[in-house]
């Protein structure tokens, strides 16, 4: 037998970033930004999502793509804010990757969307290296999982354009040092734009709004 | 565990790669990960081993090279490899935009 040495230089998540720039392009031809949520499990990212939902629902068109494991339990309360939501269960999967969100639009009618919401599966990990062809990825941090979050999991928090410091009311019943998070934020990336928030308090909320708003309308 | 799916995409590329040079067997992978990938290396083998029975890759082992996280500042230009994820420039007031280390490649596919 000969031996043979194939050179390849191929990226592993190539026939994944293929799928992504499809749905970008797809994307910008409709006029959809698209938001890719993420953020631990618990992180309160379906909560923030129908806070947020009450607040544009007469301003712009919302619709939602919601990856779970299993249920379909966000989705019915994704739904009762009275937007379109497209259920994704990946069955234990712990991401969305681009091929599921390629085939959950063809079911929505992009043309009537401005903006198009992803809630990724909770995790701090995977969903960050899987490109879905969003505009931006925002990422959810709950003051209960601690501070030392951004460090730990650094490449969500790079790639991430928005840090949302959620559960911000519940502060002073834990040992989260605020300035040391907002610290390592920012020297891990120095242009990550960073809002606290409570979804019972209503704290950032109006803020957190108001630049969702300005990235629709740019 | 998304490290799961990158080494059934790994197993492709190289499946592929041989099938289109007529080769029987593979016996080397090998793969450039940057540290700033988000892989864990020990999954993703023990993932790899698992998928790779009953393949042409059988037998076939992962070679692994990481790629240190190098930046390059957005001001003075100058190029640091970054040991911490600290993205301010130690030589002036400017900001470092990542240059390597977010590398997932198949480099080559040894086989027979």
């Amino acid at each position: 037998m000969i031996k043979l040495e194939i050179k390849l230089m191929k990226n592993i998540l190539g026939a994944n970033d293929e799928i992504a720039a499809l749905n970008r392009k797809l994307f910008a031809e409709r006029g959809v930004v698209v938001m890719n949520l993420m953020g631990s499990p618990g992180s309160g990212k379906t909560t923030l999502l129908e806070k947020t939902l009450v607040r544009l629902v007469d301003k712009i068109k919302i619709a939602v793509i919601e990856g779970d494991l299993f249920t379909a339990k966000d989705a019915e309360r994704i739904e009762r804010a009275g937007v379109e939501v497209i259920q994704i269960n990946t069955a234990g999967g712990c991401h969305l990757d681009a091929a599921m969100i390629q085939k959950a639009c063809t079911s929505l009618d992009l043309n009537a969307i401005d903006l198009l919401i992803v809630e990724n599966v909770g995790n701090l990990v995977c969903p960050a290296e899987f490109d879905i062809g969003e505009n931006f990825k925002a990422v959810v941090l709950s003051i209960t999982e601690g501070d030392d979050k951004p460090l730990k999991y650094p490449l969500i928090f790079k790639e991430s354009e928005v840090t949302l410091l959620n559960k911000i009311d519940l502060l002073p019943f834990t040992n989260f040092d605020l300035r040391s998070a907002r610290e390592d934020l920012i020297t891990l990336h120095p242009t990550i734009k960073i809002f606290e928030t409570s979804c019972t308090g209503g704290t950032g909320l109006e803020d957190w709004c108001t630049w969702l708003l300005q990235k629709v309308a740019r | 565990m998304h490290e799961a799916t990158l080494a059934e995409n790994i197993l492709n590329i190289a499946l592929e790669a041989a099938k289109q040079n007529q080769a029987a067997k593979i016996f080397k992978i090998g793969l450039t990960l940057g540290e700033m990938a988000g892989v864990e290396v020990e999954a993703l083998t023990l993932s790899f081993d698992v998928l790779k029975k009953n393949t042409p890759a059988d037998g076939a082992e992962l070679a692994i090279k990481r790629v240190p996280i190098s930046a390059v500042c957005n001001k003075c230009g100058k190029i640091f490899q970054l040991e911490s994820y600290n993205f301010f420039c130690p030589a002036c007031d400017g900001i470092l935009i990542l240059q390597s280390g977010r590398e997932l490649l198949v480099d080559f596919v040894d086989c027979e």
